[in-house]
């Protein structure tokens, strides 16, 4: 069988392609498909950076949306009255291969008009980077960092951009990339060297320690939420 | 060396015995070695390394249902310096390795080890990137129990084989059973060719490197030439 | 939604805060004159090997004397990387990685995972099912949070809680294994149903449980809830304001004990939880006494959902009656080929997923627990299967809570939050 799939090796063993506008739903808002408030407002409002729209399974309300635009769109989503995204529950990122863009994922939820909305920006292999909206939900802090470790795409404005769940030196890639292999790239001797080589230690020490003072301050910046304004109650 | 060549009853030759014959054991040290092991297996103190799920049935017969105390072990050293029997529960990761080794290290002689559950014995579901492919690579076992995780009696079962072990040890094979090259420490416990043997791509099925999408991932190697072969490269 | 209020008479003793402060505490325990007057701060590193980080976490912390200024958690000693081995297996296969991230509700992780996937592909499962499931659901709601009202116990110093709770956890270890084989590691569900019908007699088992659980919760209760050395070491400790909660990505009991009226199963119903009667228990101050108070209470209203739920258990097929979905019965895959056919389409395929993804989340014993999945047209493994940990972004907050405490605070906290790594480092 692995045969027949001779063709597909070489789109992966060529390396990346170059993004493909046919990947991602493109094309404006059309006039009255979504029914979700969210996604009709940003088409009003940020028209030209919403790139598509789509509804699966029945009520999972999609849009993609133009990277260059994502901090704005977010602030947007978290400030105004109507939409008030105030939780962002999830960033992830997708990589389907085939030399497609990766594509990261954002999963937000309003306690206040109890809505969630899905969405997504494809970043094309050759400039994976975006945004960070780490400064608007603290809880994006850890979820970029993983997403960068997993993925490689850098968020620019994180303060803290190093590897989350693999170790702060590894070198063999980003894993959930489609052209990493499920066993790694190095072999098992090699991986069992390097693993008892590695120095747990060095990378807590005072100047580390320093640093994350600096990440703090950085994180409270002009757009950072309200800290112990209220004591306790919705 | 030392000591121990001085007792009566260490030697090359065993020859008949008598208290105080040459060679061999000895009534003696018997009684000496009896003595001795019924203390050690009667007051193991575990040293619990619980990463996973594994952990949990760890706990689970700590609890009153199975309750290891009836062994003595009842007193979970969490201080590697204080404890005899270092259970592994769980899968570690290779970042997780240097930790567990340097565990080992750091526990006194006479130490024992015991793999429990099959990610830690041989890596379990778990056969990627980021997995060790089963600790003996890094830490001299004694004892693997299966499972997924091992029922408690699975591990209370393997706690007895380490007494049992304990039982026909003696102090006249004292450095048999406690070699460990000190120039060893904190390297791996097999050598190269060992690894890629107990790892190699038995059981592991070719069609487990295809994605949904029919495309069997293909990667470089560092230096630079293509993987002919996803699993054996 | 109504909101019944419980007052649980227990002074709040703000001289019991950390360092005789008044609650909540400063950030910083004292003013420094001369800040460039370099004081001796120590770098201590608790874990990943530690009795009371709940697993391999590792919390890198300077300290000034016995009080955290910095705390870095530091996390991935046990990337086992289910997501992408999940890439590699079918959706049935996948099933049985999901207990071994959270292994201490795994029927939770089971649930919500192949409701992801029928949300995807559009299947909808029998009544029987469903109720079913959310049986399996609340019955691990309690499991996990005896886990960790014992261990919490531990790190506080209680040890005779852990013997109990352990013990009634032990009755449903019973009951996961009559039910599945396995104590832990259920693997119960299957896209479309369940592995196997609830055997003869399952229920009697768990009406059994019902009836003398919550005298052991009371009897713990009994221990804990008002007793001063608990409540010196867990009021005032940790606290969090509702607003900062909600943009951390609190969920779960972390965050209704700040006070944010937000469970999934209330504001994002699925199987019918709108119409079961249950109360979710909402905090006031958001510490760690609090979040106690809301794990306690929720075993109570779980306790309540089983009830109710053993009651409307309707009979029928467990299982979705479609062949493409379920595995047909061994007699008939012996006997009949047309499901000798389907039994091995199922098997050496899977199931056909349309194009899409799905994010369906549940309320998780830990929080709000989404799964992801991401699927081609006609895809029999998922291109992307995520899973949202509740447990990662509640610990992530570690640094706010901790920080001003001291170096015993932080490990109540560290407990109260209630992780499990296997679901963060996944």
């Amino acid at each position: 069988m692995t045969d027949d799939m001779r063709g597909a090796f070489d789109a992966v063993d060529q390396g990346p392609r170059p993004s493909d506008p046919v990947a991602a739903p493109s094309g404006r808002l059309p006039a009255a498909v979504s029914l979700h408030p969210t996604i009709v407002a940003l088409g009003r409002r940020f028209g030209e950076a919403v790139l598509g729209q789509v509804v699966n399974a029945g009520d999972q309300h999609v849009v993609w949306i133009d990277p260059a635009a994502t901090f704005d769109i977010m602030q947007w989503l978290r400030d105004d009255p109507d939409q008030a995204y105030d939780m962002m529950s999830d960033v992830t990122g997708i990589d389907y291969g085939h030399g497609r863009p990766v594509e990261v994922v954002y999963q937000m939820f309003s306690t206040r008009h109890k809505h969630a909305l899905r969405v997504r920006c494809a970043l094309p292999l050759d400039a994976m980077e975006i945004d960070s909206v780490v400064s608007l939900w603290r809880s994006a802090d850890w979820l970029e960092r993983e997403v960068y470790d997993l993925f490689g795409v850098s968020f620019r404005g994180h303060p803290n951009m190093i590897r989350i769940l693999m170790p702060f030196d590894y070198d063999e890639g980003h894993p959930l990339r489609k052209d990493f292999p499920l066993r790694g790239r190095y072999s098992r001797a090699e991986q069992t060297r390097r693993a008892l080589n590695q120095e747990v230690d060095r990378f807590y020490t005072e100047d580390v320690l320093g640093q994350a003072r600096e990440v703090q301050e950085v994180l409270e910046g002009p757009t950072a939420p309200p800290r112990r304004t209220e004591e306790g109650g919705a | 060396m030392g000591l121990m060549d001085k007792l009566p009853g260490v030697g090359a030759t065993p020859t008949s015995g008598g208290i105080f014959g040459q060679g061999g054991p000895t009534f003696l040290t018997s009684k000496i070695d009896a003595i001795v092991n019924w203390g050690r297996l009667n007051s193991l103190w575990p040293m619990p390394f619980g990463t996973a799920c594994c952990a949990i049935e760890m706990m689970a017969s700590a609890a009153s249902d199975f309750d290891v105390a009836r062994f003595g072990m009842e007193r979970m050293s969490f201080s590697p310096r204080q404890a005899d029997v270092l259970i592994c529960a769980g899968r570690v990761p290779y970042k997780l390795a240097p930790v567990l080794r340097r565990i080992w290290d750091q526990m006194p002689q006479p130490k024992w080890c015991i793999s429990m559950g099959a990610c830690a014995s041989t890596g379990g579901v778990f056969d990627v990137y980021s997995m060790v492919q089963g600790i003996d690579t890094i830490v001299p076992v004694d004892v693997y129990i299966p499972g997924c995780p091992p029922r408690p009696e699975g591990l209370i079962y393997g706690l007895m084989m380490i007494q049992e072990k304990i039982r026909q040890e003696s102090l006249s094979r004292h450095y048999e059973h406690r070699s460990e090259d000190p120039l060893l420490v904190a390297r791996p416990n097999a050598d190269k060719e060992e690894i890629e043997g107990l790892t190699g791509p038995f059981g592991n099925s070719t069609r487990q490197e295809q994605l949904s999408t029919g495309v069997v991932p293909r990667g470089e190697t560092p230096d630079g030439r293509t993987r002919r072969n996803p699993i054996y490269d | 939604m109504a909101q019944k209020t419980v007052t649980i008479p227990v002074t709040r003793n703000p001289e019991m805060g950390p360092g005789g402060r008044l609650v909540p505490s400063p950030l910083m325990p004292f003013e420094v004159e001369n800040p460039d007057l370099g004081s001796e701060r120590m770098l201590i590193n608790i874990g990943p090997q530690h009795p009371a980080t709940h697993g391999v976490l590792r919390l890198v912390c300077e300290l000034d004397g016995e009080t955290v200024t910095k705390v870095v958690p530091d996390i991935g000693y046990l990337h086992s990387s289910f997501e992408k081995l999940g890439e590699y297996r079918t959706w049935n296969q996948i099933v049985p990685l999901t207990d071994r991230m959270d292994y201490l509700a795994p029927l939770i992780y089971n649930c919500a995972y192949v409701m992801s996937v029928e949300k995807l592909m559009g299947i909808e499962v029998t009544e029987r099912c469903k109720v079913a499931r959310v049986i399996l659901m609340e019955m691990d709601r309690i499991f996990g949070h005896l886990l960790w009202l014992g261990t919490t116990a531990i790190d506080v110093g209680a040890f005779t809680p852990f013997l109990y709770s352990f013990q009634e956890r032990e009755r449903i270890y019973d009951l996961h294994e009559t039910l599945t084989g396995a104590r832990i590691t259920t693997s119960a569900t299957r896209i479309g149903g369940m592995m196997a019908d609830l055997p003869e007699g399952w229920t009697d088992q768990l009406r059994a449980f019902l009836r003398t659980f919550p005298d052991t919760l009371a009897e713990i209760d009994r221990l804990l809830t008002r007793n001063q050395i608990h409540i010196g070491r867990t009021q005032g400790v940790g606290a969090i304001s509702a607003a900062e909660a909600i943009n951390y990505g609190f969920t779960g009991p972390n965050l209704r004990a700040a006070g944010v009226d937000y469970d999934v199963r209330k504001d994002r119903p699925y199987y019918d939880y709108e119409t079961y009667d249950f109360e979710v228990p909402i905090g006031q101050h958001g510490d760690c006494y609090d979040r106690y108070l809301c794990r306690m209470e929720e075993m109570r209203q779980s306790v309540r959902i089983l009830h109710q739920a053993l009651d409307r258990l309707p009979g029928g097929p467990i299982n979705v009656e479609d062949p493409n979905i379920s595995l047909p019965s061994k007699t008939d895959a012996m006997s009949d080929m047309e499901s000798m056919i389907h039994h091995f389409k199922l098997i050496m395929e899977g199931i056909p997923a349309p194009e899409g993804d799905c994010y369906y989340a549940v309320e998780g014993s830990k929080g709000e627990l989404g799964m992801y999945v991401v699927a081609e047209e006609g895809g029999t493994k998922p291109v992307r299967w995520r899973i949202r940990p509740p447990s990662f972004v509640n610990l992530s907050v570690i640094p706010r809570l901790a920080e001003g405490h001291l170096v015993a605070d932080l490990i109540m906290i560290n407990a109260s939050l209630d992780i499990v790594l296997g679901e963060i480092d996944r």
